[in-house]
């Protein structure tokens, strides 16, 4: 394959500057991740220390394979919410590697409010469950929560995407045939206890693991019974009278060896065959990103100098150069697996749009994965391409986007704005994980075009009453819109809600998409059926 | 049988040089400016290399450097470089088209004034993003067509330049 030659000047003041300042976008970012990854905080650590209990983390650590990298969603959950009460939302999601097979490990956090469940910690128990079951991924929760945040139930349990949803989900990927492992390391309360009731598989841990319906103080409220918590649903209870659990443990890292040896007898099936080869690290330094990101967002950069850093080699076979020329699309191996590439280079014309749809169909037609690199500013506007149709061709690309079989992963490189972010594959198109950078930006326009809108149909509305706007009222009216705009367009607003899956540093890029790959290749890859595609 | 080829550029000159495994032994049969020689080669240690050519021997040590390569032969030193295939780059065209409907939003020339090839003369605004028009050769501007907050049409030219030297 061809090497993409790249003709970045790594000593020239600009790449410096830039440099310097996503060096500063990174360590804000760990910063970030580091706090977030305390939980509760070390008074909290020490007192679940003090119970003989393992910090989250630590569990999952025991868990996987030695070695092996645990790839972590959402790690800023909740980030800014709830008045930062809850870090990570009080869970720590993730695809850990068990025995040689990729596992999704589903882990309360008890230090953070006793591991209860806020609407975000719902929303990324759901999302963690979701990539399973499109992964065809076995489940392992490791249990120790308190059930629902009561003080927000009108949040966590009555719709559907809430509470109800975790129990539906075990069932329905227990009928699939995905194994739904339970470890009971805490308590499980009430919504709670259906967990480990509803795996197949529930190993529970004396003394501190805890099974019931309605707790002590819930017990002595509605009968005037008084029973201790290891009376009413612990280990001895359930493993030798209720059956609710099967495996006994006398602490947490036995009860993580009795994990590892059900997932030994899984006999779980065949991978998906891909065509893999050797890894190659790329030519040049996958740091050197930090200095080609422009540090004004408004400036463009080209992305085959990214793509340079990402693939393996720095080799890229690339399709119809030159013809759409703001969308590049091509074939690469990223840490072995190939990989079908569209990475925006400009905004997107009807050509691009095309270019794009007829690559996506190569793609699924080969049953090749797909990386989408968005960062784009949208489809164009005005009456020269109305008028050519720019509407249907992106409407094709956003069927094909839609429809496709293949797995699809998506980096927000960049902007995401507008109907751009359908044709590159956001949140709304099921990739099978969407990662962000430090600098992406995300929202439906830019903050001042929507200003500009605003402003237009306001200033119609007061003609139409015979009246003017002061300049005063119009920076009234623009300044708080730039305001939302920027504070909701900022990466940390969209990973605190789970529109993505995590932001990642730009050198992890490559390690992320490999393992989503290899993950994703546990499930089979059906044979597409396009929509319509309006000509 | 695959043959491999490499281009090494030495001197300003790139050399290209191909290889095939040989059947008898572990060696190469290269092949260089039309004429195929056998040669077996070890590593005896990181960077250090025994060669045997006909029935020469030859010793040389190889150093890495981050995109070059120091070949350290007879007493002399040789600088070189391996020559990658690259894709075929995009051509761009004319610099002074704008390649966007958009609005002026800087224009950095008057008229009079002479330009470096790659000089930014004006920017545009679309889409949220800044284009840049840039001089495709070194000239004197002529004529502008358009100023500041003026709109632009996609495949217009702003500017005029007169090219100047060869």
């Amino acid at each position: 394959m061809d090497v993409i030659e790249s003709s970045i000047g790594i000593s020239g003041k600009e790449f410096k500057e830039n440099f310097r300042h996503y060096e500063s976008l990174v360590k804000d970012l760990k910063e970030k991740i580091g706090c977030a990854a305390l939980g509760g905080g070390e008074e909290r650590i020490k007192l679940h220390r003090s119970r003989n209990k393992m910090p989250v983390r630590k569990r999952i650590e025991a868990l996987i394979d030695p070695e092996t990298p645990f790839m972590e969603f959402s790690p800023l959950a909740a980030f800014n919410m709830y008045d930062n009460a809850a870090p990570g939302a009080g869970i720590v999601t993730g695809i850990g590697i068990v025995h040689n097979r990729e596992m999704i490990i589903i882990a309360n956090d008890a230090t953070v409010k006793g591991g209860t469940y806020y609407p975000m910690t719902v929303k990324k128990h759901v999302r963690a469950q979701m990539i399973a079951m499109e992964n065809n991924l076995p489940c392992i929760y490791l249990v120790d929560s308190g059930g629902a945040f009561l003080p927000m139930q009108d949040e966590v349990f009555p719709d559907r995407e809430h509470f109800g949803r975790i129990f539906y989900n075990q069932a329905r990927m227990s009928s699939l045939g995905i194994p739904q492992i339970a470890v009971v390391m805490g308590s499980c309360t009430a919504g709670g206890a259906y967990v480990p009731a509803m795996s197949d598989e529930t190993v529970i841990v004396k003394d501190t693991g805890t099974i019931f319906l309605g707790g002590p103080p819930l017990v002595k409220a509605a009968t005037g019974e008084e029973v201790s918590a290891e009376e009413l649903g612990g280990a001895d209870v359930h493993c030798r009278k209720s059956g609710v659990a099967d495996h006994y443990a006398n602490d947490d890292s036995e009860a993580i060896s009795i994990t590892r040896n059900i997932v030994e007898n899984l006999n779980r099936p065949q991978k998906t065959y891909l065509d893999i080869v050797k890894p190659e690290e790329p030519l040049y330094d996958i740091k050197e990103i930090y200095g080609i990101i422009p540090k004004d967002p408004r400036k463009q950069f080209e992305v085959r100098e990214i793509i340079a850093r990402i693939v393996d080699g720095s080799k890229f076979h690339e399709f119809k150069a030159l013809y759409g020329q703001t969308l590049v699309c091509g074939f690469a191996r990223i840490i072995g697996y190939p990989a079908g590439i569209l990475a925006n280079n400009g905004v997107l014309f009807s050509e691009s749009a095309l270019k794009g749809t007829h690559f996506i169909e190569i793609c699924c037609q080969r049953k090749i994965p797909l990386v989408f690199l968005q960062n784009i500013t949208g489809f164009m506007v005005g009456k020269q391409y109305e008028s050519g149709g720019i509407a249907k061709d992106g409407a094709k690309m956003v069927t094909a986007v839609a429809c496709t079989q293949v797995p699809k992963f998506t980096v927000v490189i960049g902007g995401s704005f507008g109907a751009g972010n359908y044709g590159m594959c956001g949140r709304a198109y099921n990739p099978r994980q969407l990662w962000m950078w430090p600098n992406a930006r995300i929202s439906v326009m830019g903050g001042s075009q929507a200003a500009g809108v605003l402003l237009t149909v306001k200033r119609d509305q007061m003609w139409r009453e015979g009246k003017e706007l002061s300049d005063e009222e119009e920076k009234s009216i623009i300044a708080p819109i730039l305001k939302k705009y920027e504070m909701e367009g900022s990466p940390y607003y969209s990973t605190a809600r789970l529109w993505d899956d995590g932001i990642i540093d730009p050198v992890d890029t490559r390690m992320v998409l490999g393992l989503g790959i290899s993950a994703s290749l546990n499930a089979p890859i059906h044979h597409w059926q396009p929509g319509m595609f309006r000509m | 049988m695959i043959n491999l080829e490499f281009n090494y550029e030495y001197n300003n000159h790139v050399y290209k040089i191909t290889a095939e495994r040989a059947k008898e032994n572990d060696g190469y049969l290269i092949t260089f400016n039309g004429v195929t020689y056998p040669v077996t080669s070890s590593e005896v240690k990181p960077g250090y290399l025994r060669i045997k050519l006909d029935d020469r021997v030859i010793k040389a040590v190889v150093a890495e450097g981050n995109k070059n390569m120091f070949v350290f032969l007879d007493g002399k030193t040789f600088n070189m470089k391996r020559v990658l295939p690259t894709s075929k780059r995009v051509e761009k065209g004319n610099g002074l088209v704008s390649p966007i409907s958009g609005k002026v939003v800087n224009v950095k020339v008057k008229e009079g004034m002479s330009v470096k090839k790659d000089d930014v003369l004006m920017v545009i605004e679309a889409m949220k993003m800044e284009y840049l028009i840039k001089a495709p050769y070194d000239g004197v501007v002529k004529k502008i067509y358009l100023n500041v907050d003026e709109q632009i049409d996609m495949g217009m030219i702003p500017i005029k330049i007169e090219k100047t030297g060869g």
